[in-house]
């Protein structure tokens, strides 16, 4: 254990920003915090940085009290690099410079800034020139070499990658992670990309309204996640109405199916999450499972939607190649896969994706 | 603790305003307000704010779009010489002007030479926000089928509102605070009522009532400037952008826009220059020494004026940009007052003062310093307040998280990045310092002669002979600030 | 939050005044060197008299005497009522002026210390108060500038007195802002009344055109501007003896007669009581009362008048017992009346 946040609260004026949060991260990992917009992780993240003080609860750092609502240590004591979103290089200094800024002088100082150079896959072609003169994802190469120069505990990266574009983010992107997997350090990112988040690192953790729902290595959250909102989240998901059939079972518009988790807590009417990836569809020889009600094309794929016994629809993308197994007016059969999750029943699926957005 | 105290400071010309209009009582105060001589000065005065305002928006915004956004020949040439009339000050300029045509007076001749002379600080500012202004938006108001009259009437215009209400609300001050240049041209208005008054009995009553009058209405001027910039703020966003913008083609007009701009020129800068020069023909200087001393003293004074400002300015400016807030709004309003009153009222302000309070402080450089600071202030605040707003504020933080303390931060990061606008307005300031000469006459050490105070006393006794070269180097002095200052408009888009 | 607000308010200025205090003190010192050092040990004369005259005297009395001086220029009013305000600690030694209702304030002020004796024998009891609080140093008298294109000798009014009327309307003009021409009306006020110079200030709030100075005063008649002009008279002959420029065109009509429009103002010259050099600034006044003083007048750049008994005015000057000035003493000139008169009349 080395960084751990224990209960933190931020409030400001009457405006709670955070609610009891408590993390532990393990040296030498990397965790994702993933959460929507105003959800108050980049506070979370400018906590752990020193810029901001805690309301209530503590930061500590190998056993070193960072911070309480009393007295905080100064973001410059900490050993804590920080990525900001849009890089915040320094405009009136070269690449190199900037790289150094952390650096005392020395004589390895310019060899410690090329060795982060090639960390980061860097040209060191670069290093005369001015921040305006990179593309955005140099731009973010250099702010990752400034941040990991002066060889920091722990790196917190705040959603270094929204500025960028498609291509660029996923590029960037594993140039980083490969950088900071070969340096080692404790990584803290911050994203409201579940993609991003789910493949970053060995922790995930998420949050929602200013508290941590729910965290964990990121196939375990992904696989269980706690609540529908948490589930609808991280990814496409799919919620049939549902009722338990016996152990284990339950009993929904495509049959019945394997409990894989069960996070109803005992209410009476539940319903069934599975992910779309869990769907085998292939024509069917009698009136099968559903039938298909329409189809759209959408590059290599074919989206045939699809209306289920009980008039539940929903959507399911097969390759082009085999979309002529599926004219519209078909009745289709469908497999699935690796079970369920189920939740208490809501109003509507629309409402839990909005509420978690919220 | 610092900046609290100075921010006192520079309040004391309100107060004393306040304090003078209470102590005479209401009824001397009335009778001194309400009579026919203060309406004759409100007509005039208000006159020359209400005509001379959208005058200098026009010249200004108009000279910043052809330079900036149309196909005008020699655009860079005129860019330069549209900034010019800056260098001469608006008393030299009516000095050059009334030498000229000696009739010349009054409403007409003061709004002629007053908004020639004034017209760049619209023109600065413009220009500054035409060239951060995202070509993009011109580009797809174009692709809706707009035509380029069009789109700069429903784009641009809007889009250079701050830049437009900004120098309007400076040209206003300036016309309110203006001394020298209308006392030439026999135009009254409140300043020049306030200095006559001043004259004739010094810090007496009837320079107090009116110093009321007219810090009121320079209170209305920035009430309706606040309320007309609403909740829009000073900081640009933008990250600026590399492709140029394309310009509008002038085509079959651009004969009559040259003629106009050359006209506008002329009158702006050739005919104040040349008089200028004709009376340096005429001068039988033998001995240049004064003119010398003058010019060091000016210099002096003036540098230290901007160092002075500068430190009072910058945790203002600070706290504007940083924590905008009602309070913040209220302070930086005093100090508009402040600095909107005649800065005959401010050294009589100080020198009561002083006299009371500190009177080892009296006819001391540093009153004549903290006379500046009052009156220029404004002046640093505008420019460095922009300055912060344009430096993001998570680049200290970041440098914190790389080790380095909140104050090395600030040196490291924060003071490099301010520098040019903290030069720009220093520039500011010190510009004016060198032109001021009622508060340099009645707060400098005995035996001081500023340039500005030396023209004046050779131009107030008509001897232009003997004004000429004070003009010209009030002009050469006030070069190197004007250049500075229009480097930096022209370096916004390379930032 | 408040903490961090002071510390981020305070830390910049730390910054700039170590950046920049380099510049400041070189700034401050080599502007205060000149002109402070000077001060110091220097006599301080508050001048409101034309400064090329002042130069003239102070330039000769330094030769003569080794004694350095150091001048504060303004006008007549702002220099006394800065005194006043000043008061015990004025840095003024010594006081000079154009016109003698500023020399009053001050004396009512009780901030002159008494002229030498020996210093007031040098000059006439005509151009003196009899307090002896100041002397006279100069003195200048009120003209009628025109321009004869525009005017007939035989139409100029016989007194300052009938510019009132309405027939003048647009007609004439003057400087109502200067201490010289508020001179005038005290004079005015000291022949004719108060009731008399309230409707007479009235006539020329409706007739006159105002100018900031006898000079732009003199050029509008010589440019034909207005037809008449109420000056000082040495204006005009330092024009004539020059280039001419601003007075070609014109003449002089003296008003004569005891008219308040002939009247003879008075310069004058005090010590003050809290002078830190009461010696030298003594021995200054007498200097200027003197024949070295006065004859500076006599021959000099000024065209003003010598006061002292037997230093002769320059020619072509009339001499000035020739010009029926009216009688007024000159302790009995009161400017604050004349200022409030004219604040009335909406002159001021």
């Amino acid at each position: 254990m080395m960084l751990h946040l224990t209960d933190v609260s931020k409030s400001f004026g009457a405006t709670t920003v955070l609610t009891d949060v408590s993390v532990a991260v393990e040296r030498g990992t990397r965790l994702a915090i993933v959460g929507a917009s105003g959800s108050g992780k980049s506070t979370l993240l400018r906590i752990i940085a020193g810029f901001e003080g805690p309301s209530t609860g503590t930061v500590s750092l190998d056993g070193r009290l960072l911070a309480n609502p009393v007295s905080t240590v100064s973001a410059h004591r900490r050993g804590i690099g920080y990525v900001a979103q849009d890089g915040a290089l320094f405009p009136h200094l070269t690449v190199r410079s900037n790289i150094a800024f952390g650096l005392r002088r020395s004589p390895g100082r310019d060899a410690r800034v090329r060795e982060v150079m090639d960390l980061t896959s860097l040209d060191l072609e670069l290093l005369d020139r001015y921040p305006h003169q990179l593309s955005g994802g140099q731009q973010q190469r250099v702010a990752l070499a400034r941040a990991l120069a002066p060889a920091p505990t722990v790196i917190l990266l705040d959603e270094p990658f929204s500025a960028l574009d498609t291509g660029l983010r996923a590029h960037t992107r594993a140039a980083m992670v490969t950088a900071l997997e070969r340096s080692g350090v404790t990584t803290i990112l911050v994203t409201h990309d579940q993609e991003e988040a789910l493949s970053f690192g060995q922790q995930l953790a998420v949050i929602s309204d200013g508290r941590l729902v729910q965290a964990g290595p990121p196939s375990e959250v992904f696989d269980a996640p706690i609540s529908a909102a948490v589930a609808e989240f991280l990814g496409a998901a799919l919620f049939l109405p549902a009722h338990t059939s016996g152990p284990a079972r339950a009993v929904c518009a495509l049959g019945e199916l394997h409990i894989r988790h069960d996070h109803s807590h005992g209410t009476a009417s539940v319903r069934a999450m599975l992910r779309p990836a869990q769907l085998h569809v292939r024509e069917a020889d009698g009136d099968g499972d559903a039938r298909v009600v329409a189809a759209r094309q959408n590059g290599s794929a074919v989206e045939l939607e699809l209306r289920l016994g009980d008039g539940f629809t929903l959507t399911h993308r097969v390759p082009l190649y085999d979309a002529h197994l599926f004219p519209v007016g078909s009745a289709v059969a469908i497999r699935v896969d690796g079970g369920v999750v189920l939740y208490p029943a809501a109003a509507t699926s629309e409402t839990l994706g909005t509420a978690f957005a919220r | 603790m610092l900046a609290a105290l100075f921010a006192a400071a520079a309040l004391i010309p309100v107060g004393y305003v306040i304090q003078a209009a209470f102590a005479m009582g209401w009824e001397q105060f009335a009778e001194l307000v309400f009579r026919p001589r203060v309406g004759e000065l409100l007509t005039n005065t208000v006159l020359l704010v209400v005509l001379g305002v959208p005058c200098a928006v026009v010249l200004g915004v108009g000279g910043a779009w052809l330079v900036e956004r149309t196909s005008l020949p020699a655009r860079r040439v005129f860019a330069v010489l549209l900034v010019v009339p800056l260098t001469i000050p608006a008393f030299v300029a009516s000095y050059g002007w009334a030498s000229a045509i000696p009739s010349i007076h009054g409403l007409g001749g003061g709004l002629l030479v007053a908004t020639l002379a004034y017209y760049p600080l619209v023109y600065l500012p413009a220009l500054a926000a035409l060239r951060g202004l995202d070509p993009a938006l011109e580009e797809s108001a174009r692709s809706l089928g707009m035509n380029g009259w069009r789109v700069f009437s429903r784009v641009v215009l809007p889009q250079l509102r701050l830049a437009i209400l900004g120098g309007g609300l400076v040209v206003a001050l300036h016309l309110l605070a203006e001394y020298g240049a209308f006392a030439f041209l026999r135009f009254e208005t409140f300043t020049t009522a306030i200095v006559v008054a001043y004259q004739a009995t010094f810090a007496g009553p009837n320079a107090a009532a009116l110093g009321v009058v007219l810090a009121t209405l320079c209170f209305v001027v920035l009430v309706i400037e606040a309320t007309a910039r609403g909740r829009l703020r000073y900081a640009r966003v933008g990250s600026g952008t590399p492709q140029p913008a394309s310009r509008v083609e002038l085509g079959r007009v651009t004969p009559l826009v040259i003629a106009a701009l050359v006209v506008l020129i002329g009158a702006a800068v050739v005919v104040p220059l040349a008089n200028v020069a004709r009376w340096l023909f005429a001068t039988d200087a033998s001995d240049w020494q004064p003119l010398l001393n003058a010019t060091w003293q000016t210099i002096a004074l003036s540098v230290g004026g901007a160092v002075a400002a500068l430190i009072v300015a910058l945790p203002i400016a600070w706290i504007a940009a940083r924590y905008p807030g009602r309070t913040a709004r209220a302070l930086e309003g005093a100090y508009y007052v402040a600095s909107s009153l005649p800065a005959i009222i401010v050294a009589l302000a100080l020198v009561t003062f002083t006299l009371r309070v500190l009177p080892a402080m009296y006819q001391t450089v540093f009153t004549v310093m903290a006379a500046y600071v009052i009156i220029f202030l404004p002046r640093a605040l505008v420019s460095i307040r922009a300055g912060i707003a344009q430096v993001p504020e998570n680049l200290e933080e970041v440098a914190r998280s790389l080790g380095v303390s909140p104050f090395r931060a600030k040196l490291r990061v924060t003071v490099p990045l301010l520098l040019p606008s903290l030069a720009a307005g220093a520039a500011l300031v010190a510009l004016g310092a060198a032109n001021e000469l009622t508060a340099t006459l009645l707060l400098a050490p005995t035996g001081t002669r500023t340039v500005a105070t030396g023209f004046w006393a050779a131009a107030s006794a008509i001897d232009y002979a003997a004004a000429a070269p004070y003009a010209i180097t009030l002009v050469l002095l006030s070069i190197p600030a004007v250049v500075l200052m229009f480097a930096q408009v022209k370096a916004r888009r390379s930032r | 939050m408040r903490n961090r607000l002071i510390r981020t308010a305070v830390a910049p200025v730390a910054v700039a005044a170590l950046l920049l205090t380099g510049c400041t003190s070189t700034g401050e010192n080599a502007a205060s060197d000149a002109p402070a050092d000077a001060a110091t040990d220097a006599l301080v004369i508050y001048n409101a008299q034309h400064e090329q005259l002042t130069e003239e005297w102070t330039a000769a009395f330094t030769e003569e005497t080794g004694i350095e001086v150091s001048l504060r220029n303004g006008g007549d009013s702002e220099l006394s009522n800065q005194i006043a305000t000043e008061g015990a600690a004025s840095p003024a030694d010594v006081f000079l002026t154009e016109n003698s209702p500023a020399m009053s304030l001050v004396e009512e002020a009780g901030l002159f210390a008494p002229v030498d004796a020996a210093t007031l024998e040098l000059v006439p009891e005509q151009y003196r108060p009899s307090s002896g609080a100041w002397t006279g140093i100069a003195a200048r008298s009120t003209v009628l500038v025109y321009n004869p294109s525009m005017i007939t000798e035989a139409e100029l009014p016989s007194s300052l007195m009938d510019l009132q009327d309405p027939t003048w309307k647009g007609l004439w003009g003057a400087a109502p802002s200067g201490a010289d021409f508020q001179a005038i009306v005290s004079a005015v006020l000291a022949v004719e009344g108060e009731d008399a110079t309230r409707t007479w200030l009235e006539g020329m709030h409706d007739n006159a055109t105002v100018y900031n100075n006898n000079i732009a005063t003199m050029k509008a008649v010589n440019a034909g501007e207005v037809p008449v002009g109420v000056i000082y008279h040495y204006y005009w002959y330092r024009d004539q003896a020059g280039t001419a420029e601003n007075s070609g065109n014109t003449k002089l009509h003296y008003f004569g007669n005891q008219d308040p429009g002939a009247f003879v103002s008075i310069s004058g010259g005090g010590v003050l009581k809290s002078s830190t050099h009461p010696d030298e600034a003594q021995q200054f006044l007498a200097w200027l009362a003197g024949t070295a003083g006065q004859t500076i007048l006599g021959e000099g750049y000024s065209f003003e008048y010598p006061v002292s008994t037997g230093i002769p005015a320059r020619s072509p000057l009339p001499a000035l017992d020739t010009l029926d000035a009216p009688t007024i003493d000159p302790s009995t000139l009161n400017g604050a009346d004349v200022v409030e008169l004219m604040t009335e009349a909406g002159l001021l």
